[in-house]
């Protein structure tokens, strides 16, 4: 546990998006897959996964319809809207530019400066 | 486990205003159960595993909260949670809860009656097409009256008005089906219909025509309630013949519901045309510009600005006043705002509204302040519980959200109390008739805006107290507030925004008591002053001659002289007089004097202007006005004899610069020598709170009247005097209908309604800002004293003495006391220079009203401390320590 990252403000968002464009989850499946796909790598409180869950319905992101999951429970199950597939290219393509700049600040040497 | 959570989703869906709140939980307890499905998989016993799954998933309720607002629309649904949780809080402390709403509904309502009437008398424009064109043509200067010819020419020469009119109130003894009726009503000029712009409801208004020269119509309008009351509405009511004054009109058609003409105070009953006055008044002034009696309103033409009316205002009255340099010398005239008689008793209802209206915010203020500090005081108490809120993941936000939402409740209920006390109030305003003989009505109806007002005031008040435990709340630190117990009071805190509140809520609530005291001082002198005449034990009876088709010159012989006879033998009779009018009932003569030497007699030339009446021998006696030199009028004094005179000593002052002045002459504007053959006292004659004004008394059987004041002095009783006099009038002339009969006093009552009605608003607020201050203090007094009883116990225990208890307990409150009511006093003292235009004599600087507010506060301090002070002498250091 100790080793893993805080999450920075604004990213659960597009994590949410990115797992569930991978197909449908249910909201303990989304903190599963992220945790998959992370390489476990990011410390997210269960709970606040759902804040960010509303949010992004309520943008029209994503969708949300009952189904049963495969423990056999009732579950609500999410999946991306198109307005949703594009916001998360979108916020993709912004994030590797992001990352590109803060890593190559981070990463410059004094004789290049 | 999965039927009891079934069991509790389905409860949730049933309970549970919202299916979105029920999807959430099954939501979330879903995801738990996953979490614990998988933990079950890995070995976990299920008990266990469910557990941890909770832990793991963090603060549902924090979450949920999170995520209902992430959702939408879930602040009405936590609004109403949060309402829900309000009236839960005012149910388990009701005693907080009623003071509160009592405080505000009376702190509202005093706002919302006075909004009222503000917006009755001066906000709301006259009911009438294009109201914003009509105004009010009067002199700069002076009263509100204008001569006929002046209106004449001001009609003929501008071009900025579309329509111009003069009117005249006027009391008629209106005969129709055979009864005679005393009825108020209007003598207009022939634009009048255009001024006013309405449709006749029935039949036509009057025209430019009807008043096109004496005699032209005959026409008559009815207003509409008089249509109702006195011609049960008849539908063909017009071509009717009726008689005003003995003179035929036909009813040619009727106002409509609604129209109250020019003037928001008074109604007429029948409009008739100004150029048949002579025949109703008993004198012909259409050509007098010496006899201003008229008002006079205009309608502007579209597009001309006020500027330009003052400025072709000004060019006229120029022109006139030289053309006629005797009489029109001074003429300057303006337009002003309509409704009031312009700003003649507009300007002085406007002050004193503004006024009012300054002191119901202010004690509104004092509301807000007092309750702000109550709900200060009682979120101090709920430390422990918001502490602990805070601790298991509730926002602050959601906290104050809270706080602000049971502040908007309690001002919400005390709105709607506000709204509904000033409903009746206003209504009843409406309804009243002041004593006056006048027609008057207050045009006070309450209006469906007037809940918008009560409301837009709840709300702030209840943002403006509801903010204030906002520090609190936010300071507050959970570890600390759970381990003190919330009794975190340390003895020498810093001053608290809650005792700035006190001290300026008692600076406030003094400025109302002050007020309140000095016009109480004020209606108590008007009440007991010497008016120059003695209006206990007299009756008084009025009526015109006119109305019975008697002239000026024939009512002395024919009628009043017979009349003095036959009363002045009724049993019990003391003494009897009669006048064309008497003093202070707003209508004596004004005219100019001028000095013996004087031969030009234009206006600038004269002395001053003096009050004047017409008098029968034995008025004076009957009137109770002493008469300190020389004689009294007599019925030998006739138009053949040389004109004389009695005059007060003001007028003696002023013109000889001695009060021995029998004997003496002055002249009249028409040249005449009048000679003074008595002084009598200076007395009131206009209103109470005047300066002493110079009057004159002259034979009435020297000039002749048709009005008639008949002054009876007796000390019989009253019913039985009103019949007899009565039956000597019906005796001698059937016809004449009789205006007013009863006791003078009674007749007075007019003059003293200005300072009665600023006594009983002032008093009311003064009572409220008193009741507010006792509140305030006993609520902070006996929260200190609570918040610190552990500790001053402690001290007693270690042997203080009760003089430092109550110096270490309530010495601040002291200060506050004592620092609030000097700023309060010193405020009020200010504040009241704008009372006496209103109240007689109203002044601050009276030793009396001081010693009163000042006695009046240590006794509402001492009142409001004593509680919480007899609390810590007689607390039980034992019992106290181990309660707590």
């Amino acid at each position: 546990m100790a080793d893993q990252a805080q999450l920075l403000p604004g990213t659960l968002d597009l994590l949410i998006l990115r797992a569930v464009s991978l197909g449908p989850l249910h909201g303990y499946g989304i903190l599963l897959r992220i945790g998959q796909i992370s390489g476990n790598a990011l410390l997210i409180e269960q709970g606040a996964l759902y804040p960010g869950l509303f949010r992004l319905v309520r943008q029209g992101l994503l969708k949300a319809t009952w189904g049963t999951s495969e423990n056999n429970r009732r579950a609500k199950f999410y999946e991306l809207t198109a307005a949703g597939r594009k916001r998360l290219r979108v916020e993709t393509d912004n994030w590797n530019r992001l990352a590109v700049a803060i890593g190559a600040a981070l990463t410059a040497k004094p004789e290049e400066v | 486990m999965r039927f009891l959570d079934t069991l509790r989703f389905r409860i949730a869906t049933l309970f549970h205003r919202s299916r979105m709140n029920a999807e959430m939980e099954e939501e979330l307890r879903s995801h738990i159960q996953h979490r614990a499905d998988d933990l079950e998989r890995s070995g976990v016993p299920r008990a266990q595993a469910e557990r941890r799954a909770r832990i793991e998933f963090g603060g549902v309720v924090r979450y949920k909260e999170e995520a209902r607002e992430a959702a939408g629309g879930a602040l009405i649904e936590s609004l109403l949670q949060d309402l829900r949780f309000a009236l839960r809080q005012m149910r388990r402390s009701p005693g907080f809860a009623v003071t509160a709403v009592l405080i505000l509904t009376l702190g509202i309502a005093a706002n919302v009656i006075v909004f009222g009437v503000v917006q009755g008398l001066v906000l709301r424009q006259l009911d009438l097409p294009h109201a914003d064109r009509v105004m009010t043509l009067q002199p700069k200067e002076g009263g509100p009256f204008l001569s006929y010819p002046e209106v004449r020419d001001v009609r003929d020469q501008n071009s900025v008005f579309s329509a111009i009119a003069a009117f005249e109130v006027q009391d008629f003894g209106l005969e129709a089906n055979g009864v005679t009726r005393p009825v108020w009503g209007c003598e207009v000029s022939g634009q009048y219909s255009e001024v006013v712009g309405i449709k006749p409801f029935l039949g036509r208004l009057l025209q430019r025509s009807d008043d096109d020269h004496p005699g032209a119509s005959d026409a008559a309008v009815l207003s509409w309630s008089a249509w109702n009351s006195d011609f049960g509405a008849d539908p063909n009511i017009v071509g009717k013949a009726v008689r005003i004054d003995k003179h035929p009109y036909t009813i040619v058609g009727v106002t409509p519901e609604g129209f109250y003409g020019t003037e928001k105070i008074g109604v007429s009953d029948i409009c008739v045309p100004m150029a048949n006055e002579a025949s109703l008044d008993g004198v012909n002034w259409l050509d007098s510009r010496n006899y201003r009696n008229l008002f006079a309103v205009v309608r502007l033409k579209d597009g001309v600005t006020l500027p330009q009316v003052q400025a072709e205002l000004d060019t006229i009255s120029g022109r006139i006043a030289r053309q006629y340099p005797k009489e029109e010398e001074s003429l300057a005239l303006k337009v002003a705002r309509p409704g009031l008689i312009g700003d003649f008793i507009g300007g002085p209802v406007r002050g004193f509204l503004a006024g009012v209206m300054a002191l119901a915010g202010i004690v509104l203020l004092a509301a807000c302040a007092n309750i702000g500090s109550l709900f200060a005081a009682r979120t101090a108490d709920r430390t422990r519980e918001i502490a602990i809120r805070i601790a298991i993941g509730s926002s602050r936000w959601r906290i104050l959200r809270q706080i602000v939402v049971e502040a908007l409740v309690i001002s919400t209920i005390g709105g709607a109390c506000a709204c509904g006390l000033a409903w009746m109030a206003l209504t009843g305003l409406a309804g009243w008739q002041p004593p006056s003989r006048f027609n008057f009505k207050f045009q006070v109806l309450p209006e469906p805006s007037l809940i918008l007002i009560a409301f837009l005031i709840s709300v702030l008040a209840g943002v403006l107290f509801g903010v204030m435990p906002l520090r609190q709340i936010f300071n507050t630190d959970p570890n600390d507030a759970i381990k003190g117990g919330g009794s975190q009071f340390s003895a020498g805190r810093r001053w608290a925004l809650r005792d700035v509140l006190l001290a300026a809520q008692i600076a406030l609530c003094c400025v109302t008591v002050t007020a309140a005291f000095v016009s109480l001082r004020g209606l108590g002198k008007a009440l007991t002053m010497d008016l120059g005449f003695n209006p206990k034990d007299a009756l008084r009876a009025t009526f015109d001659l006119n109305q019975a088709g008697y002239t000026a010159d024939a009512a002395t012989d024919h009628f009043q002289r017979q009349m003095l006879e036959r009363v002045s033998q009724i049993p019990g009779v003391e003494a009897a007089g009669y006048a064309n009018t008497t003093p202070l009932a707003f209508d004596a003569g004004v005219a100019a004097v001028f000095s013996e030497q004087t031969a030009d007699f234009r206006h600038s030339n004269s002395a001053f202007d003096t009050y004047y009446y017409d008098v029968s021998p034995g008025y004076l006696t009957a009137a109770g006005t002493p008469l300190l030199e020389g004689r009294d009028v007599s019925f030998s004094d006739t138009a053949k004899t040389p004109p004389v005179a009695i005059v007060n000593q003001e007028f003696a002052r002023r013109l000889f610069h001695s009060e021995h002045a029998v004997g003496r002459y002055f002249k009249n504007r028409s040249g005449a020598s009048i000679q003074v053959v008595g002084i009598m006292v200076d007395g009131k004659h206009f209103t109470l709170s005047e300066d002493p004004q110079a009057a004159a008394f002259f034979p009435i059987s020297q000039k002749g009247d048709t009005k008639t004041a008949l002054i009876v002095r007796t000390q019989r009783d009253t019913a039985d005097m009103v019949a007899a006099i009565r039956k000597v009038v019906s005796d001698l002339d059937r016809a004449i209908p009789i205006r007013e009969l009863g006791p003078w006093n009674n007749q007075l009552a007019l003059n003293l309604f200005p300072s009665q009605v600023a006594t009983v608003a002032l008093g009311l607020f003064g009572a409220f800002g008193l009741l507010l201050s006792i509140a305030g203090t006993f609520g902070l007094a006996s929260y200190t004293v609570s918040k610190r009883l552990r500790e001053l116990s402690i001290r007693v225990a270690l042997g203080a003495q009760a003089k430092q208890i109550l110096s270490a307990a309530l010495g601040r409150m002291l200060i506050l006391l004592g620092t609030g009511s000097v700023i309060g006093i010193v405020l009020g003292a200010a504040a009241t220079r704008l009372l006496s235009v209103i109240v007689y004599q109203a002044s601050a600087h009276d030793p009396f009203v001081l010693g009163a507010v000042a006695l009046t506060t240590v006794l509402t301090g001492s009142l409001s401390v004593a509680g919480p002070v007899s609390r810590v002498v007689h607390a039980d250091p034992a019992t106290l320590l181990r309660e707590q």
